[in-house]
């Protein structure tokens, strides 16, 4: 049997030591030796929310279906062991072979969310790589990033040596071979490699642009060093959804992850069109995946993991075209007396109320909405098209078979919002409690019905109409959840409701990083070393030291996150050509500020040049 | 129809925790396609109940849980299909059919074996740790106290212990063996007097003056009592179903 990269007595001393073990069922096993690239995929948080990302599982699939390539996974240690090894120097390592990192070809880090950053720094350091990508050697790994976070690289950019901008499947084939044979060719150095590969599409390698600034800390130009490097990125994006490769023996763990089931992507991309989603923009066009082809990857998954649960992956599961068809078919046909059937938040209507009845305990559970905001008038800002009548409507229905818990979700701080509109937020709870008092007898009854509010502060973020939006400090979000709270007091159904308000402190570095440049990454650095460490993580969150880290480092914090943007302004992520043009986002800005509503793809397009991309709602007839 | 099955559990298994092992075992009874029964209600689960949960750092040739079938299954074929979907580490060894009459396994077990192992140099012979072994085993009573939640209260190991004796290791062991030899200990295990060989080996190794010493410990087996009140094997109980 093989051995572990760490001894008995490590394994012993640290909580959960099953996370760093490898073995799992349906690991890919290959003989190094006999492979001509190395890869480590990495997700820089503990291993149960990583081993939770379908992405990395894609690309897992993806890169071990190459004969030379083999692919590994390695987590962020928790603190417990990272500490260890820091103190032992033993080299961070991958699960599958517990080899070192440092040896490998390739280090993938996926960027899921900009709390994750100074993991990413621990990452590296474990590694023992250096940190920035200007002091490695060809000897080190190529860093590579991808995901979400990659829609504003800038404030991270110093510690990779390049992103992968848009969907994994795409690219990659072309990257590998040319690594491959610059290494068996011998011409392989760091420097003609990634000077040879910001020429593929999707791939940006920030070393070559320059960056210069305006006296007022804006930026002046942003441009390549060579005449040879583009000066745009285009997003890449995978055309036809039943091309791309997907897991069909996703690993499971041993330790509970926090998705622990089978996760079936139904489509990728949204309708919607909400103006503070980046999600919704940036992953466009709406595509989704045949309904036959889903129905078998359900069947085949469901046996080769064993897991007890499935459930659907997408930004709208209730837009997608086949969704009754699919639903039925996981009950009628996948259903045995073991599996649950857990559904994202749909639209309440008839259908889903009668789904949600045969899969779950209605008294214990609740139903989802997400109105976003209080107001017609603010949705109508935000284009969520969510009306009020559609809320009492789906409560009311849903209050008469049998649910009487309700959550609501809503976001404060958006643009242009009064005190009205945050009133307007408990009002709202409060018509909801109403309808299930009018509609449910008194005898019938098993107590009050629950309405929980919940907000979360608005952060403005790139490649969305509201990416010139200012937001606010946290006293001010703080002063909103309490008109919030206080309305809520004064209405008549009050003590059928509840409300919950995220941390505003955390909000305030997310709108640091969410609109960075590269200034900032000195910063992330400075915290880094200083002792920051699993950030998204309330325990370990230390907003103290961020604030000494902004002040050493000369990064204003009004200026990265409270100001308001002038539309003329250069971002620091304008060269990334999304597929959306900022003529749409102007425009769209433009919309929102006289409270008008734009259509979803499947109504109308509204011409936001996706359609460029050649494939989905775009193209459908 | 009940069934018992034993397991084998090595290598790095070891490190993995008895919560997560029976989570495996759910999931690895639906990949091998097996006629398990689930409870009823909203949220059925499948009936599976483990004989004595392995502390995590311990490798075990004797683990055992019973399962509810909702069919009569044939032992061999089976205990094959259930191996098959084992990660490494991870072997059947039995899928034996119980009567209605036998106990469960978790109340059924009286007494668990194992084997210890020093990892490194404890500057002792064999015959060394014979005659300290001898000294410690040998009083007539060996008086302990124990600390509970609430209260601490004095025990005495020596009628939980049934043996305790230097032995040759088998060969799988001798990899992580400073020695060629450990020592083999059976003890009072199950829902009353459960003692884990940890609380044995820290009073034996205090007693021989061997303070802080690192020792790895491997499960043998799991013992019932028959109708003569002797050790059996817990899945003796059972029979192959052919």
């Amino acid at each position: 049997m093989k051995k572990l990269a760490l001894s008995d007595d490590i394994l012993m001393q640290v909580e959960k030591p099953a996370r760093y073990i490898g073995n799992e069922v349906n690991i890919v096993k290959k003989d190094p030796s006999q492979v001509d690239i190395r890869v480590a995929m990495c997700f820089p948080d503990v291993y149960e929310i990583g081993m939770s990302h379908l992405g990395i599982q894609i690309l897992y699939e993806k890169f071990n279906r190459r004969e030379d390539v083999y692919c590994e996974r390695v987590y962020s240690p928790w603190p417990d062991l990272s500490k260890i090894m820091k103190d032992q120097k033993i080299p961070l390592f991958a699960l599958e072979t517990q080899d070192p990192i440092k040896d490998f070809d390739f280090l993938g880090i996926t960027l899921q969310y900009e709390m994750c950053y100074t993991n990413i720094l621990q990452v590296l350091d474990l590694s023992q790589i250096p940190l920035l990508s200007k002091d490695r050697t060809d000897d080190d790994p190529i860093v590579m990033g991808g995901g979400p976070c990659t829609y504003n690289p800038e404030p991270i950019a110093d510690f990779f040596d390049f992103f992968f901008i848009g969907e994994g499947e795409m690219s990659y084939e072309e990257l590998y071979d040319l690594y491959k044979e610059m290494k068996l060719s011998g011409s392989y150095s760091r420097e003609t490699f990634l000077r040879t590969v910001c020429k593929i599409p999707g791939i940006y390698v920030p070393s070559l642009y320059d960056v210069t600034y305006k006296e007022d800390g804006t930026i002046l130009d942003f441009k390549p060093k060579y005449d040879d490097v583009p000066s745009k990125v285009r997003r890449v994006v995978l055309t036809n959804m039943d091309e791309g490769e997907y897991p069909m023996k996703p690993i499971v763990p041993f330790v509970k992850a926090t998705q622990d089931r089978v996760v079936l992507e139904i489509q990728r991309g949204c309708i919607r069109g909400c103006r503070f989603c980046q999600a919704g923009m940036v992953y466009r066009p709406n595509r989704e995946k045949s309904v036959e082809l889903l129905k078998k990857y359900a069947k085949e998954m469901l046996k080769n993991t064993g897991h007890e649960e499935i459930t659907l992956s997408s930004l709208s599961s209730s837009d997608y075209s086949e969704l009754e068809n699919l639903v039925n078919f996981l009950i009628d046909d996948c259903a045995d007396e073991g599996l649950n059937i857990s559904l994202p938040s749909l639209r309440i209507d008839a259908f889903s109320l009668d789904v949600m009845a045969k899969v779950q305990d209605i008294r214990k559970s609740s139903l989802t909405f997400a109105p976003e905001a209080g107001s017609q008038r603010m949705r109508n800002v935000i284009n969520k098209g969510l009306t009020v009548d559609d809320i009492l409507n789906g409560a009311t229905m849903a209050f008469k078979g049998g649910w009487q818990k309700v959550k609501l979700y809503f976001m404060l701080g958006l643009p242009t919002e009064t005190d009205e509109d945050m009133m307007a937020i408990p009002q709202l709870a409060n018509e909801v409690a109403a309808a299930y008092y009018e509609t449910v007898p008194k005898e019938q009854r098993l107590g009050k019905c629950q309405i929980t509010m919940s907000t979360s502060f608005f952060v403005p973020k790139p490649f969305t109409p509201f990416q010139w939006a200012e937001m606010y400090e946290p006293g001010e979000y703080l002063r909103r959840a309490k008109v919030v709270n206080d309305t809520m007091k004064a209405q008549l159904n009050h003590k059928s409701l509840r409300y919950q308000w995220h941390q505003a402190d955390v909000t305030v570095l997310e709108g640091v990083f969410a609109r960075g440049d590269r200034k900032v990454s000195s910063a992330i650095l400075y915290a880094y070393e200083h002792g920051a460490l699993f950030d998204a993580w309330t325990d370990f969150f230390d907003l103290d030291l961020w604030k000494e880290a902004f002040e050493q480092c000369g990064i204003s914090v009004p200026f990265y996150a409270y100001r308001k943007r002038e539309l003329d302004e250069i971002l620091p992520w304008d060269f990334i050509d999304v597929g959306v043009t900022k003529e749409f986002f102007i425009r769209e800005w433009n919309n929102a500020m006289k409270e008008s509503v734009t259509p979803n793809c499947k109504a109308r397009c509204s011409g936001c040049g996706c359609k460029s991309y050649g494939g989905g709602i775009c193209h459908a007839v | 129809m009940r069934y018992r099955v034993k397991f084998q559990k090595y290598g790095v298994m070891k490190f993995v925790g008895h919560l997560d092992i029976m989570r495996y075992f759910q999931k690895a009874f639906r990949r091998a396609a097996l006629p398990i029964r689930y409870s009823e209600g909203f949220n059925p689960h499948q009936i599976m109940s483990f004989a004595a949960p392995l502390g995590v750092g311990i490798t075990s040739d004797g683990e055992y849980m019973d399962v509810d079938m909702k069919e009569e299954v044939l032992s061999e074929d089976t205990l094959q299909k259930l191996d098959s979907v084992m990660v490494d580490g991870m072997k059947i060894l039995e899928f034996r059919a119980l009567n209605d009459s036998a106990k469960k396994a978790m109340t059924a077990v009286r007494a668990a074996s194992y084997l210890l192992y020093y990892k490194e140099d404890i500057f002792l012979s064999k015959e060394d740790l014979q005659s300290k072994l001898a000294a410690f085993y040998g009083r007539p009573e060996i008086l302990i106290i124990k600390m509970t939640k609430k209260s601490e209260r004095e025990l005495d190991l020596k009628p939980l212990i049934f043996s305790f004796e230097v032995v040759e290791l088998p060969e799988v062991l001798r990899e992580e063996s400073a020695y060629s030899f450990g020592l083999k200990l059976c003890v009072s295990t199950g829902s009353t007097d459960n003692i884990k060989p940890e609380l044995v080996m820290e009073h034996f190794h205090k007693s021989a003056g061997l303070e802080d010493v690192s020792f790895g410990i491997h499960r043998v087996d799991l013992y019932t009592f028959d109708d003569n009140e002797e050790l059996i094997s817990l899945g003796d109980v059972g029979y192959d179903v052919q």
